[in-house]
């Protein structure tokens, strides 16, 4: 999936135009949020409305900034770690011109060496936007980094503040037999690689 | 040894100290047992402690629950009770005792019996809440199933149940009825008289069992023992789950009432009857048939002793043979199924093993014994489905016990939601801190989350409750192995297989171990030691072409490759490593065409992203090639 998906935005990348959006979060199997085990920071926030909605799997609470543009969402791990896909869920009915626009992603070490690896336009999403890592060559599958940033560079309707109402980051699953070059994909491997 | 402490012969076969089931249950036993009865019987007062705990022993029935053992202080758990149900299908009912007898193992007569004294009234108390209408409605349900197995026993318990009718009567009486005595004679005396010997035969038969539907009559008491015990909505909830088995036990006792009344009416009168006047008139008569009915009993729990210790010591194909040396009427019963089906999932059966424990739950569907192993059955089989029915049921037939939770955390595990399945599994180790398994259970789930810390502490918990839990052993030895710590993990591995040592999948993580401690000659003939092990197993065979690749003999590898490329014709990961195989040797055409299969094969999107990595790099020789 994220490969095809690789395909899709690599052709969209100068454009980069996302819009809609999904109701519903679906993602692969052999993907998993790592967003638990990160540090999230936000450059300014409205109290009552910090960092803590954009990860409280609620809908309605939105993080909304209060400074100027850019606004920045850090996302600093304890150790390198391989991501593929930022989904966010932002919705033009609810926020309108809280609705971020332009959004581009950094990643690297920390906040000195941060590098642009995606950048995307939105057109009037409503929902959840899957926004894949990968480049398009296999090797470019995941990202290795410490840090992720998520910026919003602009609104629509040349809004000053964003409204996100969740985020999330997915990596792939390591495999759950340690030491392995491969991971196991028929049945009977499977069954008889661990003892439960 | 008491040959009919069968509780006692279980946990040596837990702890891997017990001898073989011949010498225990021998003929010299029932010698032994007649002694005790004639002891017993001659001796009439209560101060031959010895003799009534005896009998108490093995009248105390398994609604001894760990659940009750759990409130008094000291007392060890056992495996879960539930056993002896099933066990009474097969062999005399009176012979199940849990928690008790494994007490009596421990301490000397005197303190047990005022332990026995605390302990018995609660079985009275717990069957006599609000399920009286249940009880009957169960017991026709159970009938017509007992009443085979019962027809066939009685003449076996006869003799039986008068020795042991006698002893725990009349510890029951010494005990509980001693206030109510004066009301309860009162109430006899108005009863329908009960004459012949025959009759009370069968009423003392059902005497034990009945016993707790006596227990209603004598309502003051009961209810003043209750609240001993921690209110009355949690003896409620245990009834649920202990009722089954009481009921089950009931039925099958019950050869000729499905009344509770009328034979509480008989019951209560047996116990004046039986203390006065059977002992002599039987003394002679009962002998000889104590001999045969001991020596039937004897050859049963020889057979189910066999088996049970064969298990534990993990030779499994000999359990699973010696259990089939039973007679079909208790082979067909709960617990010997389960046992069957536990012992087909060590030998990594799990088709068989589903099949054997559907079965056991269709015969036995309130029994909660090794359904934590069916449950992980149905985890290894991917059955997303039949698991959290299983869990379901599980939990409505007992939410205290802990197995219904290790089913529910299971279903959660299974759907990759590690979070809440750790809770489950907590929440099974809540109930019952020494239930080993749900310990285990924990830890695999905080490595699922790379939490290795909370998982060597749940692993080593569940070691310290039962040191011979090999899968504690095998987690540890996992969580090294991820953790590179190869020193500690081939140790554990070793300990692991030390235990159970039919196992390929030990062998194998242990083969790795030696492997990446450099010890790599072991580690090959480990790998061939689990590739014997096990001819379904294939990844043995898979982890020594890894060894031989590491060890750069890659002809071997590739040999080892390609039987196992016959064996396992969709196995992705196999090319992609022959493919890596002949990109080592800069066999570039053969390469290709393997990492073409492997990625038909629909890899994982992590071994795709690998895979197509490595056949970029194959048209880049002069790049330096690190392992992938």
């Amino acid at each position: 999936m994220s490969l095809e998906m690789a395909a899709e935005s690599s052709e969209g990348e100068e454009e980069g135009k996302l819009s809609g959006g999904n109701q519903i979060l679906i993602v692969d199997e052999d993907l998993r949020e790592l967003g638990k085990k990160a540090a999230w920071s936000v450059s300014s926030c409205k109290t009552g409305n910090g960092v803590s909605s954009l990860r409280d799997d609620n809908l309605e609470t939105y993080w909304q900034s209060d400074g100027a543009q850019p606004h920045f969402v850090n996302i600093q791990f304890q150790k390198k770690v391989r991501l593929q896909l930022v989904v966010l869920y932002v919705d033009f009915k609810l926020d309108e011109s809280y609705t971020p626009s332009k959004i581009s992603i950094r990643a690297g070490d920390g906040f000195h060496n941060l590098k642009e690896i995606k950048a995307v336009e939105l057109v009037k999403p409503t929902g959840w936007l899957y926004l894949s890592l990968s480049g398009v060559d296999p090797r470019e599958t995941f990202v290795n980094a410490f840090m992720l940033q998520i910026a919003v560079l602009s609104n629509h309707l040349n809004g000053r503040d964003t409204h996100v109402r969740q985020i999330k980051v997915y990596g792939p699953r390591p495999n759950p037999i340690p030491q392995q070059p491969f991971q196991f994909t028929s049945r009977e491997f499977i069954t008889y690689s661990t003892i439960r | 040894m008491d040959p009919l402490m069968w509780a006692a012969y279980e946990e040596l076969c837990i702890l891997g100290a017990a001898e073989e089931a011949t010498t225990v249950f021998g003929e010299a036993a029932s010698f032994c047992i007649q002694k005790q009865y004639l002891n017993c019987s001659t001796s009439q007062n209560l101060s031959t402690e010895d003799c009534h705990a005896v009998a108490t022993r093995h009248s105390v029935s398994e609604d001894m629950s760990p659940r009750q053992l759990r409130h008094m202080q000291g007392l060890k758990d056992i495996a879960a009770n539930p056993h002896g149900s099933s066990i009474i299908g097969g062999a005399a009912g009176q012979l199940t005792s849990s928690g008790s007898s494994n007490m009596s193992f421990y301490n000397t007569p005197s303190p047990m019996a005022t332990q026995l004294s605390a302990v018995a009234p609660p079985p009275l108390c717990r069957n006599v809440m609000p399920n009286g209408p249940n009880l009957s409605t169960l017991n026709s349900d159970n009938s017509p199933k007992s009443t085979v197995n019962s027809t066939i026993q009685a003449p076996i318990q006869a003799p039986r149940r008068k020795f042991v009718g006698e002893g725990r009567l009349r510890k029951i009486s010494g005990r509980l009825f001693s206030d109510s005595g004066p009301r309860r004679s009162s109430r006899l005396s108005s009863e329908a008289s009960v004459t012949s010997n025959a009759n009370a035969t069968i009423v003392s038969g059902n005497g034990t069992s009945n016993s707790y539907k006596g227990g209603s009559k004598l309502g003051p008491m009961t209810f003043r023992t209750m609240t001993i015990r921690k209110g009355q909505s949690w003896a409620n909830e245990n009834i649920d789950g202990g009722i089954h088995n009481d009921v089950l036990d009931v039925s099958r006792l019950n050869t000729t009432s499905t009344t509770s009344c009328s034979s509480a009416a008989m019951e209560a009168k047996s116990y004046e009857q039986d203390a006065a006047t059977l002992q002599v008139s039987e003394q002679v008569t009962s002998e000889s048939k104590v001999i045969t009915g001991a020596s039937e009993i004897l050859s049963l729990l020889r057979v189910l002793g066999e088996g049970y210790r064969l298990a534990c010591l993990y030779k499994c194909q000999e359990a699973l043979d010696t259990y089939l040396k039973l007679p079909q009427r208790h082979y067909n019963t709960g617990w010997v199924l389960s046992q069957v089906g536990k012992a087909h999932y060590e030998l990594v059966d799990n088709l068989e093993a589903d099949r054997v424990f559907s079965l056991a739950r269709q015969i036995a569907p309130y029994s909660l014994e090794g359904m934590d192993i069916y449950s992980t059955v149905l985890y290894h089989l991917k059955e997303d489905m039949k698991l959290s029915y299983l869990a379901q049921e599980l939990i409505s037939t007992d939410r205290l016990a802990p197995q219904s939770w290790c089913a529910m955390g299971n279903c959660y595990s299974l759907q990759k939601d590690h979070e809440t399945a750790l809770k489950n599994f907590q929440r099974a180790v809540q109930l019952n801190p020494r239930f080993a398994y749900a310990h285990t259970l924990c830890g695999h789930e905080y490595v699922a989350q790379e939490d290795y810390e909370n998982g060597i502490k749940s692993y080593q918990s569940a070691l310290m409750v039962d040191e011979r839990h090999y899968n504690a052993w095998y987690g540890l030895g996992m969580l090294y192995l991820r953790q590179e710590k190869f020193e500690f993990s081939e140790h554990h591995f070793r300990m692991a297989f030390q235990i159970n040592r039919k196992s390929s999948v030990i062998l194998t993580y242990h083969g790795t171990a030696l492997h990446f401690l450099k010890r790599s000659e072991e580690a090959l003939v480990v790998m061939e030691k689990a590739i014997l092990a096990d001819k379904k197993n294939l990844l043995p065979m898979y982890q020594k072409a890894n060894i031989l690749i590491g060890l750069e003999r890659f002809d071997e590898a590739l040999e080892v490759l390609e039987e196992l490329k016959e064996y396992a014709p969709y196995e992705s990961s196999v090319f992609a490593l022959m493919g890596n195989i002949y990109k080592r040797r800069n066999m570039h055409e053969r390469a290709m065409f393997h990492y073409g299969i492997a990625l038909d094969l629909k890899p994982t999107a992590t071994d795709a992203a690998t895979i197509k990595a490595a056949i970029e790099k194959l048209y880049l020789p002069d790049e330096l090639e690190d392992n992938m």
